[in-house]
Protein backbone atom coordinates (compact mmCIF):
# COMPACT_ATOMS: atom_id res chain seq x y z
CA UNK A 1 0.00 0.00 0.00
CA UNK A 2 3.00 2.39 1.17
CA UNK A 3 4.55 2.20 -2.33
CA UNK A 4 1.54 2.27 -4.77
CA UNK A 5 0.55 4.33 -7.35
CA UNK A 6 -3.39 5.89 -7.80
CA UNK A 7 -3.57 7.68 -10.75
CA UNK A 8 -7.20 10.11 -10.97
CA UNK A 9 -7.98 13.40 -12.17
CA UNK A 10 -6.83 16.22 -10.38
CA UNK A 11 -10.60 17.79 -10.61
CA UNK A 12 -11.95 14.36 -9.09
CA UNK A 13 -8.76 14.67 -6.51
CA UNK A 14 -9.63 18.06 -5.14
CA UNK A 15 -13.51 17.15 -5.49
CA UNK A 16 -13.07 14.25 -3.37
CA UNK A 17 -11.54 16.14 -0.75
CA UNK A 18 -13.74 18.92 -0.90
CA UNK A 19 -17.11 17.15 -1.23
CA UNK A 20 -16.09 15.04 2.34
CA UNK A 21 -14.79 18.44 4.07
CA UNK A 22 -17.79 20.66 3.41
CA UNK A 23 -17.61 23.22 6.24
CA UNK A 24 -21.51 25.24 7.10
CA UNK A 25 -21.49 28.44 8.16
CA UNK A 26 -23.12 28.70 11.81
CA UNK A 27 -26.07 30.82 10.99
CA UNK A 28 -29.64 30.06 12.10
CA UNK A 29 -32.26 32.32 11.44
CA UNK A 30 -35.87 30.83 13.06
CA UNK A 31 -37.26 27.18 13.86
CA UNK A 32 -35.41 25.43 11.06
CA UNK A 33 -32.38 26.08 12.91
CA UNK A 34 -33.25 24.06 16.01
CA UNK A 35 -33.38 20.72 13.43
CA UNK A 36 -29.89 22.00 12.16
CA UNK A 37 -28.01 22.22 15.00
CA UNK A 38 -30.36 18.59 16.17
CA UNK A 39 -28.63 17.42 12.43
CA UNK A 40 -25.40 18.27 14.05
CA UNK A 41 -25.88 16.91 17.32
CA UNK A 42 -24.76 12.95 18.13
CA UNK A 43 -28.43 11.64 16.93
CA UNK A 44 -27.60 12.22 13.79
CA UNK A 45 -24.08 13.35 13.64
CA UNK A 46 -23.71 15.13 10.51
CA UNK A 47 -19.79 15.00 11.31
CA UNK A 48 -20.66 11.59 9.23
CA UNK A 49 -20.25 13.50 6.52
CA UNK A 50 -17.70 15.97 6.89
CA UNK A 51 -20.27 18.64 7.60
CA UNK A 52 -20.27 18.98 11.16
CA UNK A 53 -17.55 21.50 11.64
CA UNK A 54 -19.86 24.25 11.93
CA UNK A 55 -17.78 27.71 11.37
CA UNK A 56 -18.22 30.94 13.39
CA UNK A 57 -16.83 32.74 10.18
CA UNK A 58 -18.27 33.13 6.76
CA UNK A 59 -14.42 33.45 5.47
CA UNK A 60 -14.03 29.68 6.41
CA UNK A 61 -17.15 28.25 5.79
CA UNK A 62 -17.74 25.92 2.38
CA UNK A 63 -21.42 26.33 2.02
CA UNK A 64 -24.27 28.42 3.96
CA UNK A 65 -27.50 26.75 5.33
CA UNK A 66 -30.22 29.40 5.15
CA UNK A 67 -31.94 27.94 8.22
CA UNK A 68 -35.37 29.89 8.25
CA UNK A 69 -37.33 33.11 7.74
CA UNK A 70 -36.14 35.52 5.60
CA UNK A 71 -37.02 38.82 6.43
CA UNK A 72 -36.21 41.80 4.09
CA UNK A 73 -34.45 43.70 7.47
CA UNK A 74 -32.05 40.42 7.32
CA UNK A 75 -32.00 39.64 3.44
CA UNK A 76 -28.74 42.20 3.38
CA UNK A 77 -27.19 40.95 6.01
CA UNK A 78 -27.79 37.64 4.15
CA UNK A 79 -26.14 39.12 1.40
CA UNK A 80 -22.96 40.51 3.24
CA UNK A 81 -22.19 37.21 4.77
CA UNK A 82 -22.71 35.18 1.32
CA UNK A 83 -20.32 37.89 0.08
CA UNK A 84 -17.60 37.43 2.71
CA UNK A 85 -17.10 33.68 2.19
CA UNK A 86 -14.49 32.63 -0.08
CA UNK A 87 -14.97 30.93 -3.46
CA UNK A 88 -16.10 28.06 -3.87
CA UNK A 89 -18.87 28.75 -1.80
CA UNK A 90 -22.39 27.19 -2.02
CA UNK A 91 -25.96 27.91 -0.52
CA UNK A 92 -28.66 25.11 0.70
CA UNK A 93 -31.90 26.83 1.38
CA UNK A 94 -33.45 25.10 4.67
CA UNK A 95 -37.23 25.00 5.01
CA UNK A 96 -39.97 26.60 3.29
CA UNK A 97 -39.53 30.12 4.21
CA UNK A 98 -35.87 30.39 2.78
CA UNK A 99 -37.22 28.65 -0.18
CA UNK A 100 -39.80 30.11 -0.96
CA UNK A 101 -41.40 32.63 2.13
CA UNK A 102 -43.29 29.82 3.63
CA UNK A 103 -46.31 30.90 5.40
CA UNK A 104 -45.41 34.34 5.13
CA UNK A 105 -46.09 33.82 1.04
CA UNK A 106 -49.31 36.51 0.69
CA UNK A 107 -49.61 38.43 3.66
CA UNK A 108 -46.17 38.18 5.28
CA UNK A 109 -45.18 42.36 4.24
CA UNK A 110 -41.88 41.81 6.33
CA UNK A 111 -40.73 38.75 4.71
CA UNK A 112 -38.75 38.24 1.64
CA UNK A 113 -40.33 35.63 -0.71
CA UNK A 114 -37.28 33.15 -1.16
CA UNK A 115 -33.88 33.91 0.04
CA UNK A 116 -32.91 33.20 -3.79
CA UNK A 117 -34.51 36.55 -4.40
CA UNK A 118 -30.95 37.92 -3.29
CA UNK A 119 -28.41 35.58 -3.28
CA UNK A 120 -28.13 31.78 -5.65
CA UNK A 121 -29.35 28.77 -3.86
CA UNK A 122 -27.67 25.14 -5.07
CA UNK A 123 -29.95 23.16 -3.17
CA UNK A 124 -33.70 23.85 -1.55
CA UNK A 125 -34.81 21.11 1.38
CA UNK A 126 -38.56 21.26 1.50
CA UNK A 127 -40.53 20.85 4.26
CA UNK A 128 -42.07 23.45 7.86
CA UNK A 129 -39.09 22.56 9.15
CA UNK A 130 -37.65 19.53 7.38
CA UNK A 131 -36.30 16.57 9.14
CA UNK A 132 -32.64 16.35 9.99
CA UNK A 133 -33.00 12.89 8.04
CA UNK A 134 -34.18 15.62 5.04
CA UNK A 135 -31.26 18.39 5.67
CA UNK A 136 -28.74 15.54 5.14
CA UNK A 137 -29.82 14.19 2.16
CA UNK A 138 -29.87 17.90 0.97
CA UNK A 139 -25.98 17.98 2.36
CA UNK A 140 -25.52 15.01 0.18
CA UNK A 141 -27.27 16.46 -2.32
CA UNK A 142 -24.84 19.49 -2.09
CA UNK A 143 -21.81 17.17 -2.37
CA UNK A 144 -22.96 15.29 -5.54
CA UNK A 145 -22.76 18.52 -7.10
CA UNK A 146 -19.61 19.45 -5.89
CA UNK A 147 -18.41 15.91 -6.85
CA UNK A 148 -19.17 16.92 -10.52
CA UNK A 149 -17.55 19.75 -10.34
CA UNK A 150 -14.86 20.65 -13.21
CA UNK A 151 -13.16 23.55 -11.57
CA UNK A 152 -9.63 23.43 -12.85
CA UNK A 153 -10.86 22.09 -16.70
CA UNK A 154 -13.54 25.15 -16.75
CA UNK A 155 -10.20 27.64 -15.13
CA UNK A 156 -7.71 26.38 -17.88
CA UNK A 157 -8.94 24.61 -20.24
CA UNK A 158 -10.04 27.21 -22.90
CA UNK A 159 -13.55 26.23 -24.54
CA UNK A 160 -14.31 23.20 -22.61
CA UNK B 1 -62.34 48.79 42.38
CA UNK B 2 -62.22 50.50 38.70
CA UNK B 3 -64.64 53.02 39.97
CA UNK B 4 -62.40 53.73 43.36
CA UNK B 5 -59.00 54.04 41.21
CA UNK B 6 -61.35 56.28 38.86
CA UNK B 7 -62.36 58.94 41.67
CA UNK B 8 -58.73 59.09 43.25
CA UNK B 9 -57.63 60.25 39.80
CA UNK B 10 -60.61 62.89 39.43
CA UNK B 11 -59.82 64.13 42.74
CA UNK B 12 -55.56 63.77 42.41
CA UNK B 13 -55.08 64.70 38.83
CA UNK B 14 -57.04 68.13 37.49
CA UNK B 15 -58.74 67.33 34.12
CA UNK B 16 -58.11 63.34 33.82
CA UNK B 17 -61.71 62.73 33.32
CA UNK B 18 -61.24 59.25 34.57
CA UNK B 19 -63.56 57.08 33.75
CA UNK B 20 -64.57 53.31 34.74
CA UNK B 21 -65.29 51.23 31.79
CA UNK B 22 -66.87 48.13 33.39
CA UNK B 23 -66.87 45.40 31.13
CA UNK B 24 -69.36 42.65 31.12
CA UNK B 25 -67.12 40.23 29.17
CA UNK B 26 -63.20 40.43 29.68
CA UNK B 27 -61.47 43.43 31.69
CA UNK B 28 -62.34 46.58 33.00
CA UNK B 29 -60.36 49.09 32.56
CA UNK B 30 -59.89 52.96 33.38
CA UNK B 31 -60.22 55.77 30.39
CA UNK B 32 -58.12 58.73 30.85
CA UNK B 33 -57.82 61.95 28.86
CA UNK B 34 -54.89 61.05 26.62
CA UNK B 35 -53.20 64.39 27.85
CA UNK B 36 -52.70 64.05 31.21
CA UNK B 37 -51.35 59.70 31.47
CA UNK B 38 -48.22 61.01 32.70
CA UNK B 39 -49.76 62.60 35.50
CA UNK B 40 -52.08 60.17 35.62
CA UNK B 41 -48.92 57.24 36.18
CA UNK B 42 -47.36 59.16 38.71
CA UNK B 43 -50.01 59.45 40.53
CA UNK B 44 -50.77 56.17 40.71
CA UNK B 45 -46.88 55.02 41.24
CA UNK B 46 -46.44 57.55 44.34
CA UNK B 47 -50.31 57.17 45.71
CA UNK B 48 -49.42 55.46 49.01
CA UNK B 49 -52.67 53.30 48.86
CA UNK B 50 -52.32 52.14 45.27
CA UNK B 51 -48.61 51.52 44.98
CA UNK B 52 -48.71 50.70 41.29
CA UNK B 53 -45.11 50.24 40.97
CA UNK B 54 -45.05 47.79 37.73
CA UNK B 55 -45.49 48.33 34.24
CA UNK B 56 -46.14 45.33 32.47
CA UNK B 57 -46.71 46.09 29.09
CA UNK B 58 -47.80 48.92 26.49
CA UNK B 59 -50.11 47.99 23.68
CA UNK B 60 -51.52 49.73 21.11
CA UNK B 61 -55.00 49.22 19.28
CA UNK B 62 -56.46 50.41 16.14
CA UNK B 63 -59.99 51.18 15.72
CA UNK B 64 -60.62 52.63 12.70
CA UNK B 65 -64.59 52.40 12.98
CA UNK B 66 -64.59 53.26 16.42
CA UNK B 67 -65.06 51.97 19.97
CA UNK B 68 -68.67 50.75 20.36
CA UNK B 69 -71.03 53.36 19.89
CA UNK B 70 -68.76 56.04 19.30
CA UNK B 71 -68.07 56.09 15.27
CA UNK B 72 -64.40 58.22 15.48
CA UNK B 73 -61.68 56.44 14.38
CA UNK B 74 -59.38 56.19 17.30
CA UNK B 75 -56.10 54.49 18.61
CA UNK B 76 -56.11 53.45 21.75
CA UNK B 77 -53.02 52.97 23.96
CA UNK B 78 -53.69 50.81 26.71
CA UNK B 79 -51.06 50.46 29.96
CA UNK B 80 -51.16 47.22 31.60
CA UNK B 81 -49.70 48.32 35.59
CA UNK B 82 -49.51 46.17 38.72
CA UNK B 83 -48.51 46.59 42.01
CA UNK B 84 -46.50 43.81 43.55
CA UNK B 85 -46.89 45.07 47.12
CA UNK B 86 -50.82 45.25 47.27
CA UNK B 87 -50.94 42.29 44.54
CA UNK B 88 -53.40 44.27 41.96
CA UNK B 89 -53.54 44.77 38.53
CA UNK B 90 -55.17 47.63 36.54
CA UNK B 91 -55.63 48.32 32.35
CA UNK B 92 -55.54 51.82 32.15
CA UNK B 93 -56.42 53.33 28.37
CA UNK B 94 -55.97 56.66 26.50
CA UNK B 95 -57.52 56.86 23.55
CA UNK B 96 -56.29 59.28 20.34
CA UNK B 97 -57.00 60.33 16.87
CA UNK B 98 -55.75 58.24 14.38
CA UNK B 99 -53.73 60.99 12.68
CA UNK B 100 -51.45 59.82 9.31
CA UNK B 101 -48.31 59.87 8.41
CA UNK B 102 -47.02 62.92 8.76
CA UNK B 103 -49.02 63.81 11.66
CA UNK B 104 -49.00 61.03 14.16
CA UNK B 105 -50.97 60.74 17.34
CA UNK B 106 -48.60 62.23 20.32
CA UNK B 107 -49.03 60.68 23.87
CA UNK B 108 -46.74 61.81 26.59
CA UNK B 109 -44.14 59.07 27.17
CA UNK B 110 -43.80 57.50 30.71
CA UNK B 111 -40.37 56.52 30.75
CA UNK B 112 -39.90 58.91 33.72
CA UNK B 113 -42.39 56.66 35.48
CA UNK B 114 -41.21 53.55 35.02
CA UNK B 115 -38.45 53.01 32.75
CA UNK B 116 -40.11 49.67 31.13
CA UNK B 117 -41.75 51.69 28.97
CA UNK B 118 -38.87 52.44 26.75
CA UNK B 119 -38.99 49.88 24.59
CA UNK B 120 -43.11 49.26 25.26
CA UNK B 121 -43.57 52.59 23.63
CA UNK B 122 -40.80 52.23 20.89
CA UNK B 123 -42.95 49.27 19.99
CA UNK B 124 -46.05 51.15 19.86
CA UNK B 125 -44.48 53.39 17.50
CA UNK B 126 -43.43 51.20 15.02
CA UNK B 127 -46.22 49.22 14.71
CA UNK B 128 -49.28 50.91 15.35
CA UNK B 129 -48.01 54.71 14.79
CA UNK B 130 -48.13 56.27 18.23
CA UNK B 131 -45.35 59.57 18.72
CA UNK B 132 -44.88 59.42 22.33
CA UNK B 133 -43.43 63.14 23.50
CA UNK B 134 -40.07 62.94 25.76
CA UNK B 135 -39.39 59.71 24.57
CA UNK B 136 -35.59 59.20 25.54
CA UNK B 137 -34.62 56.85 22.19
CA UNK B 138 -37.64 57.26 20.12
CA UNK B 139 -36.31 55.03 17.39
CA UNK B 140 -38.29 51.76 15.55
CA UNK B 141 -37.38 48.48 17.22
CA UNK B 142 -38.83 45.80 15.22
CA UNK B 143 -38.59 47.06 11.69
CA UNK B 144 -35.78 48.33 10.26
CA UNK B 145 -34.89 52.46 10.46
CA UNK B 146 -36.22 53.30 6.91
CA UNK B 147 -39.38 51.20 6.92
CA UNK B 148 -42.32 53.37 6.09
CA UNK B 149 -45.86 53.26 7.57
CA UNK B 150 -47.00 51.15 10.45
CA UNK B 151 -47.66 47.87 9.73
CA UNK B 152 -50.24 46.87 12.75
CA UNK B 153 -52.31 50.04 11.59
CA UNK B 154 -56.06 48.26 9.99
CA UNK B 155 -55.12 50.47 6.71
CA UNK B 156 -51.88 49.39 6.23
CA UNK B 157 -50.21 48.34 2.74
CA UNK B 158 -47.24 46.79 2.22
CA UNK B 159 -44.82 48.28 0.33
CA UNK B 160 -43.49 46.97 -2.98
CA UNK B 161 -39.99 47.42 -3.04
CA UNK B 162 -37.81 47.50 -0.03
CA UNK B 163 -34.05 48.59 -0.77
CA UNK B 164 -34.49 47.08 -4.39
CA UNK B 165 -36.30 43.64 -2.90
CA UNK B 166 -39.61 43.76 -4.45
CA UNK B 167 -41.89 42.25 -1.55
CA UNK B 168 -44.66 40.52 -3.45
CA UNK B 169 -42.64 39.25 -6.73
CA UNK B 170 -45.10 38.10 -9.51
CA UNK B 171 -44.09 34.69 -10.11
CA UNK B 172 -44.34 33.98 -6.84
CA UNK B 173 -47.49 34.31 -6.27
CA UNK B 174 -49.64 31.43 -7.15
CA UNK B 175 -52.81 33.31 -6.65
CA UNK B 176 -54.31 31.28 -9.91
CA UNK B 177 -53.79 27.81 -8.96
CA UNK B 178 -55.89 29.30 -5.79
CA UNK B 179 -58.60 30.27 -7.62
CA UNK B 180 -58.69 26.97 -9.12
CA UNK B 181 -59.03 25.14 -6.12
CA UNK B 182 -62.09 27.68 -5.13
CA UNK B 183 -63.35 26.24 -8.49
CA UNK B 184 -62.76 22.48 -7.16
CA UNK B 185 -64.37 23.24 -4.13
CA UNK B 186 -67.54 24.19 -5.74
CA UNK B 187 -67.78 21.10 -8.17
CA UNK B 188 -67.09 19.54 -5.39
CA UNK B 189 -69.68 20.88 -2.95
CA UNK B 190 -71.91 20.52 -6.08
CA UNK B 191 -71.24 17.22 -6.27
CA UNK B 192 -72.41 16.26 -2.68
CA UNK B 193 -75.10 17.76 -2.75
CA UNK B 194 -76.26 16.14 -6.27
CA UNK B 195 -75.44 12.50 -3.87
CA UNK B 196 -77.21 14.00 -1.14
CA UNK B 197 -80.14 14.54 -2.77
CA UNK B 198 -80.00 11.61 -4.23
CA UNK B 199 -79.69 9.36 -1.39
CA UNK B 200 -82.81 11.41 -0.28
CA UNK B 201 -84.87 10.52 -3.08
CA UNK B 202 -83.81 7.11 -2.70
CA UNK B 203 -85.03 7.13 0.45
CA UNK B 204 -88.02 8.46 -0.22
CA UNK B 205 -88.91 5.85 -2.99
CA UNK B 206 -88.20 3.16 -0.41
Amino acid sequence: MQDSVVLLKMDDFLNWGRKNSLWPMTFGLACCAIEMMATGAAKYDLERFGCGAFMATPRRADFMIVAGTVTLKMAPRIKTLYEQMAEPKYVLSMGSCANKGGPYWQHGYHVLKGVDEVIPVDVYVPGCPPRPEALIEGVMTLQKKVANERLLRDKWVKNA
Amino acid sequence: MHKEIADYLNSVVSGAEAKALEAEVGDSSVLVASEHILKVCQALKDSDEHQYNVLQTISGVDYPEGVGEDKTPVIEVNYMIASFTKNTEIILKVRVPRGDDENLPKVDSVCSVWTAADWQERECYDLVGVEFVNHPDHRRILNPYDWKGHPLRKDYKAQEVYQGMTVYPEDKQNIPEQDFIVEQNKLNDEAKAAAKKAREEAKKDN
